[in-house]
């Protein structure tokens, strides 16, 4: 049975979040929900100032806080490694969110809406003291969104690529996956359940990489079998030292780095942000 | 023994009995989850039965207190009015 | 409700001017909260005020959660205190029991539909909790042993200790006769029974107290276990909340007791003697949660973690501290407020209400602090502190909540007597 891991070189990685953005297109995530999200660290006091990026997807722990307080078992950890949320199960009380130390699991808040035009009236905060507006001209969106590739949008683009750009609204992500046959893969983003990162279990299923591992633009990315020693992951954990995020909470994560250094105590993010729904 | 402490008897370990099997057979096996079978209950609605362990093993005292006298005591009752 | 020309004891069956606007004005607020609610459940969560942790800097868990906690734990000490009344045979705290009995059943019932409003998916989420729930979920201990466990034994023990009235109620001509020999269920006034019903429930209540301990020990274990969110791991959680339930439980009941001795006119039963009791018992119990407090402090201030250190700051001089501050310093006035009339042994029965609703506000205040600031200062990742502010779709469904209750609490004074009717039922020997 295959072990999937995912092994991520921070010498390599230049924080272009590429990767970001791959899984967001693969998994029609919606507005400020990053599955896979790359941190772009500060450490030090100016002029001695170091800058790092660190990617950071689910890490799939063996020893998951999440799966373990799962009160229904949506969330549940696969004998191949992966730890998936079934979206028709989850009752959506958070518990796997607050319990995870990673900060990587995504609530959906409402359900995704189409693009949105203006004069459509919201009701959305994003800010403290914001309420329900509704657009003007110059709308900006504020809710949370996918592009509705049935929608007018789709035409145009699809004329500008020539048909070849894959669909927005990837089939694959509504199906069933597993010998449990349970949808893993995060559907349509249904409002009240919680999502993460998948490691692109639509994809792997099919023999292929998740979305981040096959976009980065300097393979610093890399996911297979860690029980294969020929295996890539397996090659490159056997050559270089690497070490995993928050070791001592036991959580046993199955991303493991190589190169860079885990984020001390005065590591910051380059700027706040502000990505919020 | 009266029916009544007897059926009162029988509610409570019934419930007990049910809530033990419940929790530690029937329901989804505590540790850690390695697998996805361990996030499942091993027999449908075993949480259901766990609840309605506990809550036999309180309603046990309902029966001993509410249910009628048992046949020793029926002669007697009838006498007293009832209003 | 009819009545011929007798009048019902403590209450029953009379509605005056001023208990009907107030029965209007709650169920206005009930009415509210309804609608807020609605709101959500058509929107989704986004119109409450929680949002991610993490890259989004908000709360998962906000106001619902926090008032799950505060309504389990006053339901907490409702139960406890009927119990020891009865394990302890203190026959002068007696007229108290079936109100702090009711004060139990209906802040459970009220902590089950914050749950319930908290859910993403609350429809699924009740048929899936009996369906599939996990033993190794701290949350299953709190759905099965608290919501559906200590629910229903409380119940049991308010319908058995109710019996003796109800057979009483049932001899008189009332509309809700019906109501009153179901409940009786054929209840006869006699040595055997009595005898039977005092065996019957020593060991109920000496079963429910065990029961409550683990219900409630298994709701701070939901935080208490929790590695991952600094400030909540901690081998404290479990015992604070049962301290901090007898808290808020006992000065809550306190309140209940002097708004009923008001209500009813039941001064002799509920006399100072009474509340005496109720105000050195909460004394205790806030001297030890303050002790809770202290032992968390010094432990956070003289060593702690980066990031519980972060935590602990924000709640002690960050955004938090107003909350702290505030709560802290109501349980420490509280306390005084009682201390001083313990050593004078001057009880004023204003003093000891006032001082169980500061320590309610305070454990209010103190539940949000438990709930809020790991989540949105508590991230051992760098994201950023975040900010949580609730909505009034949240304050809105927790005031409905709140006057659910009361509304429940009323209808049940006005049909039931709140308190032991002191005449013997006839039949008896």
């Amino acid at each position: 049975m295959a072990k999937f891991g995912m092994v991520i070189d921070l010498d390599r990685c230049m924080g272009c979040r590429a990767c970001m953005e791959a899984c967001k297109v693969e998994n029609n995530t919606t507005q400020a929900v990053f599955w896979m999200y790359v941190f772009r660290f500060e450490e030090g006091e100016y002029p001695n100032v170091n800058i790092s990026f660190m990617p950071r997807p689910c890490q799939h722990c063996d020893n998951p806080p999440c799966a373990k307080v799962c009160p229904v078992g949506a969330r549940y950890k696969r004998e191949d490694g992966l730890v998936a949320t079934d979206l028709d199960r989850c009752i959506g009380c958070r518990y796997c969110q607050v319990a995870c130390p990673y900060g990587v699991n995504y609530f959906n808040w409402t359900s995704p809406k189409a693009t949105v035009k203006a004069g459509d009236t919201l009701l959305s905060v994003s800010a403290p003291g914001a309420s329900g507006l509704r657009l003007g001209a110059s709308y900006v969106p504020k809710l949370p969104q996918y592009l509705d590739w049935s929608g007018p949008a789709a035409e145009a683009v699809g004329k500008v690529t020539g048909g070849v750009v894959p669909p927005y609204k990837n089939p694959d992500l509504v199906k069933s996956y597993g010998p449990e046959r349970r949808r893993i893969a995060g559907g349509e983003h249904p409002k009240g359940v919680i999502e993460k990162c998948t490691f692109c279990v639509h994809r792997v299923e099919k023999g292929m990489d998740p979305a981040c591992v096959a976009n980065c633009p300097v393979s610093a990315l890399h996911f297979g079998d860690t029980e294969d020693p020929q295996s890539e992951v397996s090659r490159l954990l056997r050559q270089r030292q690497a070490w995993q995020l928050l070791e001592e909470n036991n959580t046993k994560p199955r991303v493991f780095y190589l190169g860079g250094k885990p984020p001390g105590t005065e590591t910051r993010q380059i700027e706040a942000v502000k990505a919020r729904v | 023994m009266k029916t009544r402490t007897l059926l009162a008897v029988l509610t409570l370990i019934a419930g007990i009995g049910l809530a033990a099997v419940s929790y530690l057979f029937l329901a989804a096996p505590l540790g850690r989850p390695t697998a996805e079978s361990l996030s499942n209950p091993r027999f449908p609605f075993a949480a259901a039965l766990f609840v309605v362990g506990i809550v036999a093993v309180f309603a046990s005292a309902v029966v001993y207190e509410v249910l009628p006298d048992g046949r020793e005591q029926r002669a007697p009752a009838r006498q007293a009015p009832s209003r | 409700m009819s009545v011929r020309a007798e009048r019902l004891p403590h209450g029953v069956g009379r509605l005056s001017a001023a208990a009907s606007f107030l029965v209007f004005a709650l169920l206005a607020l009930v009415a509210l909260g309804i609608y807020a609610y609605s709101r959500q459940f058509v929107e989704g969560e986004i119109v409450t005020g929680m949002r991610d942790i993490g890259t989004m800097g908000g709360a998962a868990w906000g106001l619902y959660i926090a008032f799950v906690v505060y309504f389990v734990g006053v339901s907490f000490a409702g139960i406890t205190i009927a119990a020891v009344v009865r394990l302890l045979d203190l026959e002068f705290l007696r007229p108290i029991s079936r109100m702090a009995e009711l004060l139990t059943v209906i802040t459970l019932l009220l902590g089950a539909f914050s749950v319930l409003a908290d859910l993403g998916q609350p429809l699924r989420g009740i048929i899936n909790l009996f369906r599939y729930g996990r033993p190794m979920s701290p949350f299953f201990g709190t759905f099965s042993l608290v919501m559906s466990g200590y629910l229903f034994a409380s119940l049991v023990y308010l319908y058995l200790s109710g019996r003796r009235d109800a057979a009483l109620m049932a001899q008189r001509q009332t509309s809700l006769r019906w109501f009153y020999r179901l409940w009786a269920a054929g209840y006869r006034h006699t040595a055997e029974e009595q005898a039977r019903h005092h065996r019957t429930s020593f060991w109920l209540a000496l079963s429910i107290l065990p029961l409550l301990v683990t219900a409630h020990s298994t709701l701070g274990f939901v935080f208490g276990l929790q590695t991952g969110r600094p400030g909540w791991y901690s081998a404290l959680q479990a015992p604070g909340f049962v301290v901090l339930a007898g808290v808020s439980g006992t000065g809550l009941l306190i309140v209940v007791a002097a708004l009923l001795r008001q209500t009813t006119g039941a001064r002799d039963q509920l006399g100072m003697a009474v509340f005496r009791w109720l105000g050195n018992f909460l004394m205790v119990l806030t001297a030890a949660y303050l002790y809770f407090i202290v032992v968390e402090w010094l432990t956070s201030a003289y060593a702690a973690h980066t990031s519980e250190a972060r935590v602990s700051a924000s709640i002690m001089s960050g955004t938090y501290a107003p909350v702290f501050w505030a709560s802290v310093g109501l349980l420490v006035l509280s306390f005084g407020v009682l201390f001083v009339q313990f050593v004078t042994r001057r009880h004023s029965l204003a003093l000891i209400v006032l001082a169980g609703v500061l320590v309610n506000l305070a454990a209010i205040g103190k539940r949000f602090l438990i709930v809020v600031p790991s989540q949105t200062h508590g991230t051992l990742l760098p994201y950023g502190p975040g900010y949580y502010s609730p909505t009034w779709v949240e304050y809105s469904v927790i005031v409905g909540l709140v006057s659910l209750g009361t509304l429940l609490f009323i209808l049940f004074v006005k049909v039931f007597p709140i308190i032991e009717v002191k005449e013997q039922p006839q039949g008896g020997r």
